[in-house]
């Protein structure tokens, strides 16, 4: 998959709405970019999308590898339809209400609305008010409608995503937009699939994107529980440079995505992802994460009798906000190097990890 | 089910020691169900068998209480919190211990009421010296809250209705349920939600279910000034969209709407931003149980008094019936 298909394929995950617990058009859209790539697709009982590519090891039972990304994003949920027709809200997964203000969102009703969060003008705001904190609770939805009009479209626990489209940046490679956290994760799982396609390996591969990830891990509990994998690997997105920041808190764009290092990961597993990096002169880094990853791993290292595990980060600024920003050079890398690592998978190696 | 909510909520069961409040629950079902069964955490099963898959139906027995964590030479009594108390709830509040033995709570001198924590608070059970306390209670024991139930007027008031009311609830229904079923249902009181959702845990694994529903109290908005929550008392049990510990499914969630709407039972739609239930447990159990709660509006819920409506608890017995009783989509 080269740079202008991968694009294609990452704005398409970022411009579909999938927040945690309605992610249905965004399995819909990584279902239809996995399906050529694999043996079947298929979701579990919690809904994740799990996609299976047979390998060659006639062993039995075969070996298998999990490479999973969550495909929810944050966004909110209506709380209560308000007298004027504008609609109160709460977070889903951690959104940060300063980032809210003067946003386009989409509300999930009996159809889907277009919406605003507006801000008082300057000009009403006195300067105190100008410097509060901003809260969840003072928010609101504008959909243009009246109480009578609102109510009949929207209702309590309807689901609310935000309306920002993805940009193709003039800087090459960089793209910027609402849930790049974690389409990018889901991008480059379709990367390594792409990559794997009519080549061969001894591994079973399930390429699964998770659900729920952004509200406690939900999807990832089910699925590493339902697939028993003999290893796996969670891909996701890490923090970007920043100004004042410097590594190992940030990491830089362009230059390969993260291996984590830490308590949550595999010592032979991480050693071997770096060792294909290495082998095949892809661009890396390394990420310490000396307690909770807070991503997929945690939980699927624990899972039934335990799993080994790694995490794959992709270095995204702005996380959390409608205007991530993120360079395709970092997914291709990640999904490239996903795929030569399933390549070289064998038996031999999964028995070793067995014993640290 | 006014006497049967009386008896529940007044009964002692603080997190972790539920024992007086299963056998209380075993000996009423019974005879309601085919059979009864404990597992090594101390949830209480009560099957109705039917074709698979099996809805599993949980509310929990356990309550909000303290623990002791020292007494002192004179025979004072410290505590900490065993689930969501507030210690400025507690002052003036009686507490009370397995045996019976009862005490009540003050604080040391403050400055200000706002410097009132748990380390400031202690318990007064009447001893004259440690070795006197020592003789009722021990460190490690734990207490309940000691308030008599009350009716006032079509509402219920007393401790414990989280989750005594939903224990009663199942109860209710289990005696009414007819004699053939469209699948298992099995009405599980779970042990130990109040710290962690803990018995749910281990009781959604062993039944290894097809679909949850945790039945349980939840906050309202409809107090003088209350945080937003579009939830009243009085206007019929919620079906659960959110809260901290589960998204509902929207399948079930859809069943549970249809279902209210079919027989004419008034609902509201619950997003609560923070709390849990044991369906936050279950939905996520083995490979995913596609899971639901039925909440019942409660007033000053984590408090002495806690209040919920007849007529909601009427309503919600009466549709949680109809979703046993019906075959799922």
């Amino acid at each position: 998959m080269d740079e202008k298909a991968l694009q294609e394929v990452l704005m398409e995950l970022s411009r579909t709405a999938g927040v945690s617990g309605q992610e249905g058009d965004a399995v819909a859209v990584a279902s239809r970019c996995l399906q050529p790539f694999v043996t079947k697709v298929e979701r579990d009982r919690f809904g994740n999308l799990i996609a299976f590519k047979q390998g060659e090891e006639t062993s039995d039972p075969p070996f298998s590898l999990v490479l999973a990304a969550h495909i929810d994003e944050i966004g909110a949920m209506v709380t209560k339809v308000d007298e004027s027709g504008f609609l109160r809200f709460t977070g889903i997964g951690g959104i940060d209400p300063r980032v809210l203000l003067g946003q386009a969102v989409e509300v999930h009703g009996r159809n889907r609305l277009k919406g605003v969060i507006g801000a008082l003008a300057p000009h009403l705001l006195t300067e105190k008010e100008r410097q509060k904190e901003l809260k969840m609770e003072e928010l609101y939805i504008d959909i243009g409608f009246d109480e009578a009009q609102a109510t009949e479209q929207v209702r309590v626990g309807d689901f609310v995503s935000l309306a920002q489209a993805p940009l193709a940046m003039q800087a090459g490679g960089c793209i910027s937009g609402k849930s790049l956290d974690n389409r990018a994760g889901v991008a480059a799982l379709i990367v390594c699939a792409a990559e794997l396609a009519g080549v061969r390996h001894r591994c079973n591969v399930y390429f699964t994107a998770t659900l729920q990830e952004e509200v406690g891990l939900r999807g990832a509990i089910t699925a590493a529980y339902g697939l028993v994998p003999d290893l796996a690997i969670a891909v996701d997105v890490t923090h970007g440079e920043w100004p004042g920041l410097s590594y190992p808190e940030v990491f830089e764009l362009g230059k390969g995505p993260a291996i984590g290092l830490g308590p949550n990961f595999h010592p032979a597993l991480t050693r071997s992802l770096e060792d294909s990096a290495r082998e095949n002169r892809f661009p890396y880094q390394v990420e310490p994460v000396p307690g909770v990853s807070g991503t997929d791993a945690w939980v699927f290292q624990v899972s039934r009798e335990g799993i080994p595990t790694a995490l794959l980060s992709v270095p995204l600024r702005y996380m959390h906000t409608p205007v991530e920003l993120l360079n395709l050079d970092d997914l291709l890398n990640a999904g490239r190097l996903l795929a030569v690592f399933a390549r070289r998978l064998d038996r031999p190696f999964v028995e070793g990890l067995k014993c640290i | 089910m006014e006497s049967l909510i009386k008896d529940l909520s007044e009964a002692y069961g603080p997190s972790g020691e539920e024992t007086l409040v299963r056998t209380l629950l075993e000996d009423l079902i019974k005879e309601h169900v085919d059979r009864t069964f404990t597992d090594n955490l101390g949830n209480l099963f009560a099957l109705r068998e039917g074709p698979a898959p099996l809805l599993m139906v949980s509310a929990h027995m356990d309550e909000i209480g303290v623990i002791v964590t020292h007494i002192d030479e004179k025979g004072f009594i410290r505590l900490a919190p065993v689930g969501g108390l507030l210690p400025h709830l507690l002052v003036g509040q009686r507490l009370r211990f397995k045996d019976g033995t009862v005490g009540t709570v003050y604080h040391e001198k403050l400055k200000e009421i706002k410097e009132l924590d748990w380390s400031k608070l202690y318990l007064d059970i009447g001893a004259e010296s440690a070795a006197a306390a020592r003789k009722r209670v021990e460190v490690g024991d734990l207490a309940c809250l000691h308030q008599p139930f009350a009716v006032l007027g079509e509402r219920y008031l007393g401790k414990a209705m989280d989750d005594r009311a939903g224990c009663a609830i199942l109860l209710e229904v289990a005696r009414r349920l007819p004699p053939e079923l469209p699948r298992s249902v099995c009405f599980v009181f779970s042990v130990q939600e109040e710290v962690g959702l803990r018995g749910a845990i281990t009781a959604a694994y062993r039944l290894n279910p097809g679909y949850g529903l945790a039945v349980d109290v939840t906050r309202v908005g409809d107090t003088p000034e209350a945080p937003l929550m579009d939830i009243a008392l009085g206007k019929g049990p919620a079906i659960k969209v959110k809260d901290s510990s589960m998204i509902s499914h929207p399948r079930v969630r859809g069943f549970m709407i249809d279902t209210a709407v079919a027989a004419g039972i008034p609902y509201q739609l619950e997003v609560l931003e923070r709390g849990g239930t044991d369906a936050g447990a279950i939905h996520v159990s083995r490979e995913g149980v596609p899971s639901g709660t039925l909440s019942i509006p409660c007033r000053y819920v984590h408090t002495p008094s806690e209040m919920v409506d007849a007529g909601d608890v009427r309503h919600a017995a009466a549709l949680l019936e109809k979703l046993c009783a019906t075959p799922w989509p």
